[in-house]
């Protein structure tokens, strides 16, 4: 039985690659842009990915990374929007500070995000965690009652921007952040006990707090959740006995998360889990272009090669191909107004004068 | 033990060492060029990592960080252009000595001490990263402000030879260091609405501005070659002879170089520095200083070696990159599955053992290269100065532009490079400025994470209260430090321009205000009291120097006679310096028009024969070798180098400016 099913998959695989033949980038070369520096989490990701695009897209073109760094992000992001042909040659390595920036309205971005054409979404989750001394696992009453509660924030203007809406719809009065410090650095003083609350994304999460938490130094609050594509929030995997954000909210506020809170939510999860790093084409890519390089990421995930490593180099979260992958950005790149007061509104109460525009 | 016996199998395997080897060739070769460094090397490399067995990739990136801050020693010697960061002090005394023609005892000097440094950081490092957890965990935020406060303090004692024009420089930098995006706030600072000021200006390209364009102009007005002659033969020996004799100097600065590297976030940009100046309060003759003391060599490249090692342990132990070519090796790192975490000083101790002895052997190989090759490679101080010239312009804006891959970096460069010359003729301090540059960031978010978590309680801390006691006798040495008391100004010419100097420099605190008082009291604080403090500083040495040009009695009072020590600097002929700038400007517009590699090639045939029309092979030679390097580079790292105005209208090839694909 198992063995018809793989083979009815493996002819529609076929039957895919027949569809799209009338692509083909034999001879070519296709560039990916990368709006940062060697080495860096989109760069990675771009290496990890790129062998395997060449061998199955149409024609397996060699594939090309070319780093853009500067201006955070926008300098490369700028590059691509002006210089990118919709031919399928150029591709765009995004990551949640480029649409931050955009969704922020930053007066220097001239690229229109929303508009272009995803191929693979790279999810990752965000997870807070305490010291054991100053709470209990997943529970915030004692965070909630203190005074004065530090946590690391880069600047408002980056993505960083979301701890201080979370921080404040979960009512904790005493948060405080402590500028210029990036989430590793922000990690670093949470150790030596500068700071009480700090968050880290799912890889540093497992490498570096889950020794910590098996320790007993550090405990588990809570984690962004898991968006559906149908809108339900899930447990993170990584751990499983941590609350989710709308259950941490319903816990503090006594109502489900709804309304205008449920929609900034939504907003932020795409920003900064859904497409935390993604590969997408320009907006004039056609569709034939979009459908070959979707079947050849589709192809990629069965790849025996890229099962055993993907875990390691991407994370346990599996990637986003397809069209849900351009609702995902429509609604990271592009803030409601409501969505906008939120967090301007969080802003103001915590006495920055950044607002989102 | 038993890890420590798997690694040291690990280490001698043959094709460990020949990847080790491959890469130190690779490392020496980058050093060599100015502004490359191993920051490059690494970004040269890391494509292929990916491809290759791990621990072969391993190898290979130790092999090429590893004899960058022994080969740019070259550069830095024998043509007073620092090839990476670590080197800036070895000019300050290296470069005299190649003018006196004593560049192979210099270099020998500078190599062995480079080699020692490194195997004795190794060696330090073996043992102490037992102990790294506890006293990096010790180091807070008030205690990393202390250590900057510190920092900026020891360069105090570089800052030239007048303590106020000194201090004033300091203050500049860190002005200069504060435009951007403001850390607290993420307002715009002083950017004109511009993205290239977003970030700030690129330390590299402030570092090359100062360092490297002031001496390749100053050498052009000095007409010839780098040295009159070479004394090769004697030079060799002697400088091995030096190093032995200064035994216990190398001990100390490679000590120093390798708990600097250790320490978070102070990275390797100052470590010479230190070295150089921990020198000069060490020496009690301190007269040959700047003008070609072999201990002058010794001291900052047995520092800046013995780093690479020490910054090793936060890299490997917290993942934080002490500098920008760790930031690159960590890239590596997880490329071939090495997760940096106490891990790597508990289970992983194997692994970190083999990184710290293929560095130290990596060390040994590449100081070992070098000095064979010494007596050779000095020969280029020979070379007639009007042919080196445009190569290292060409060289340096190509540095410039490797490492951020911007069109302003140029213009950037060439601001920072008029700031240079007229700094240097002018007395005011090039070093002062670059250090508070660059810790001018630190400087302001450290100051308020260390207000926000602490107040004032800080300061009582057991690793402040150490930190403290080094800061104040640091000032208590400043204090002591020796001013000509017989300064007499009469012979300087040009007094009224160096008047007219610091009143341009005045605009750059008043324009500060000028353009952040609007802005929110977390973004504005920290740039306005810079700039009111450098506002009075520069009056205060304007009213000196007024008072010095009408010979004012009141300047006779012991108090004033310090600050009026070298108020006016003799500079070297300026006028001809400026017009050889206005060349490398012209070289800039012909960027704009032709691309960086035709503008290149054309730059270096115009400026060689505009000296010397018989030169015509050597120019030719040179610029063709220029363009196939620049080719093959465009090749492996696929980059594309600024294109000009004529790849608009002419179908070029990619890499000289045409279209992609």
């Amino acid at each position: 039985m198992r063995k018809i099913l793989i083979l009815i998959i493996m002819s529609l695989f076929s039957f895919v690659s027949v569809a799209s033949a009338d692509v083909n980038f034999s001879g070519k070369t296709i560039t990916w842009v990368v709006p940062f520096k060697e080495g860096g989490g989109t760069s990675r990701f771009a290496r990890f990915i790129q062998p395997f695009l060449k061998k199955y897209l149409p024609g397996n073109p060699d594939v090309q990374i070319m780093h853009i760094p500067g201006g955070g992000a926008i300098k490369g992001s700028n590059y691509f929007e002006k210089n990118a042909k919709a031919d399928g040659t150029f591709i765009f390595g995004s990551s949640t500070s480029v649409i931050v920036n955009v969704a922020t309205g930053n007066p220097l971005v001239k690229y229109n995000l929303s508009e272009y054409r995803p191929v693979v979404l790279l999810p990752q989750n965000t997870h807070w965690f305490t010291r054991s001394d100053l709470a209990e696992p997943h529970d915030l009453s004692k965070i909630k009652e203190r005074k004065l509660v530090l946590y690391a924030l880069k600047t408002p203007a980056s993505a960083d921007l979301f701890h201080i809406w979370i921080y404040d719809k979960l009512g904790i009065k005493g948060a405080k952040p402590i500028p210029g410090l990036s989430s590793s650095g922000g990690y670093q003083a949470f150790l030596r006990g500068e700071i009480h609350l700090s968050s880290h994304g799912a890889a540093n999460y497992v490498k570096k707090v889950k020794p910590e938490i098996e320790k007993g130094k550090v405990v588990d609050l809570m984690t962004l959740g898991i968006i559906g594509a149908d809108g339900s929030v899930s447990r993170n995997p990584l751990a499983p006995n941590a609350p989710t954000f709308p259950e941490m909210y319903e816990k503090v506020n006594g109502k489900k998360l709804e309304g205008d809170d449920l929609e900034a939510y939504y907003a932020i999860g795409a920003a900064w889990s859904q497409a935390s790093k993604a590969m997408m084409l320009p907006k004039d890519a056609s569709d034939e272009i979009v459908k070959a390089y979707r079947d050849a990421a589709t192809k990629m995930t069965n790849d025996p090669e890229f099962k055993a490593k993907a875990l390691k180099a991407l994370g346990p979260f599996p990637l986003i191909i397809g069209e849900e992958a351009g609702e995902i950005i429509k609604k990271a790149a592009v803030f409601s107004d409501t969505t906008k007061k939120q967090l301007n509104a969080a802003l103001k109460k915590h006495k920055f004068t950044y607002r989102v525009q | 033990m038993e890890q420590l016996l798997a690694a040291l199998f690990q280490l001698f395997e043959p094709t460990h060492l020949a990847f080790l080897f491959a890469g130190t060739l690779l490392g020496l070769i980058v050093g060599i060029l100015p502004g490359m460094g191993g920051t490059s090397g690494l970004a040269l490399v890391l494509p292929f990592v990916f491809t290759m067995e791990p621990s072969h990739a391993l190898a290979m990136m130790i092999g090429v960080l590893a004899p960058t801050t022994t080969s740019d020693t070259f550069p830095a010697v024998l043509m007073g252009v620092p090839g990476t960061s670590g080197s800036q002090a070895t000019v300050m005394d290296g470069f005299p000595l190649s003018k006196k023609g004593m560049a192979a005892r210099a270099l020998s000097a500078a190599f062995s001490a480079s080699l020692l440094g490194g195997v004795f950081g190794a060696l330090i490092l073996s043992i102490s990263i037992y102990y790294a957890i506890p006293i990096i965990m010790a180091f807070g935020f008030g205690e990393q402000f202390l250590l900057v406060v510190l920092a900026l303090l020891m360069v105090g004692a570089l800052t030239g030879d007048n303590l106020f024009k000194g201090i004033a420089s300091c203050f500049l930098g860190l002005i200069i260091g504060s435009i951007g995006t403001a850390p607290i706030t993420g307002d715009p600072r002083y950017t004109f609405d511009t993205l290239y000021l977003l970030e700030g200006v690129p330390l590299v390209v402030v570092g090359l501005g100062l360092f490297a364009i002031p001496e390749i102009v100053g050498l052009l007005d000095a007409k010839g070659s780098i040295a009159k002659s070479l004394n090769t033969k004697k030079g060799w020996f002697t400088g091995l002879k030096d190093v032995v004799k200064n035994w216990f100097l190398v001990l100390r600065c490679s000590t120093l170089g390798c708990l600097v590297g250790a320490l978070p976030g102070l990275g390797g940009t100052v470590v010479d520095w230190i070295a150089y100046s921990h020198l000069k309060q060490t020496t009690k003759d301190t007269s040959q200083f700047g003008k070609g003391d072999i201990r002058g060599v010794i001291a900052p490249e047995s520092a800046n070696n013995a780093k690479e090692g020490g910054a090793l342990i936060p890299t490997l132990i917290f993942g934080i990159p002490g500098s920008g070519n760790k930031v690159l090796l960590l890239g590596g790192f997880v490329l071939i599955g090495i997760e940096p975490g106490l891990d790597m000083v508990t289970t992983n101790l194997d692994l970190t053992y083999l990184m710290i002895w293929s560095l130290a052997i990596a060390n040994i190989l590449g100081a070992g290269i070098c000095m064979g090759f010494s007596s050779q490679i000095s020969k280029f101080t020979l070379v007639p100065y009007y042919i080196l010239a445009p190569v290292m312009v060409c060289l340096i804006f190509f540095a410039t532009f490797n490492f951020n891959r911007d069109w302003y970096d140029f213009i950037g460069l060439m601001s920072f490079g008029l700031i240079g010359i007229t700094f240097k003729n002018f007395g005011w301090s090039r070093p002062a400025l670059l250090i508070g540059f660059f810790l001018s960031t630190k400087v302001e978010l450290l100051s308020y994470q260390t207000q926000a978590v602490y107040g004032l309680s800080f300061l009582t801390r057991p690793v402040s209260i150490i930190l403290i006691i080094l800061c104040l006798a640091t000032i208590v040495l400043l204090t002591k430090q020796k001013f000509d008391k017989y300064y007499r100004s009469d012979f300087v010419k040009g007094k009224l321009t160096q008047i007219y100097y610091n009143i341009i420099l005045l605009c750059l605190p008043l324009s500060m205000i000028w353009f952040t008082i609007n802005l929110d009291y977390r973004a504005n604080l920290f740039p306005i009291s810079l700039s009111l403090i450098a506002f009075f500083l520069l009056t205060f040495i304007l009213i000196i120097k007024i008072a010095d040009l009408k010979n004012l009695s009141f300047l006779n009072y012991t108090i004033i006679k310090f600050a009026r020590s070298n108020i006016f600097e003799i500079g070297g002929n300026f006028k001809i310096q400026i017009y050889y700038y206005l060349s490398f400007i012209g070289f800039l517009l012909m960027n704009f028009i032709f691309g960086f590699p035709i503008a290149a090639a054309l730059f270096i045939n115009i400026f060689i024969l505009f000296h010397n029309r018989k030169a015509y092979v050597s120019s030719i030679c040179i610029s063709a070798a220029l363009m196939v390097i620049l080719w093959a580079l465009s090749s492996l790292l696929t980059l594309q180098f600024p294109n000009g105005l004529i790849g608009l209208f002419i179908d070029l090839p990619w890499w000289l400016g045409g279209q992609l694909n």
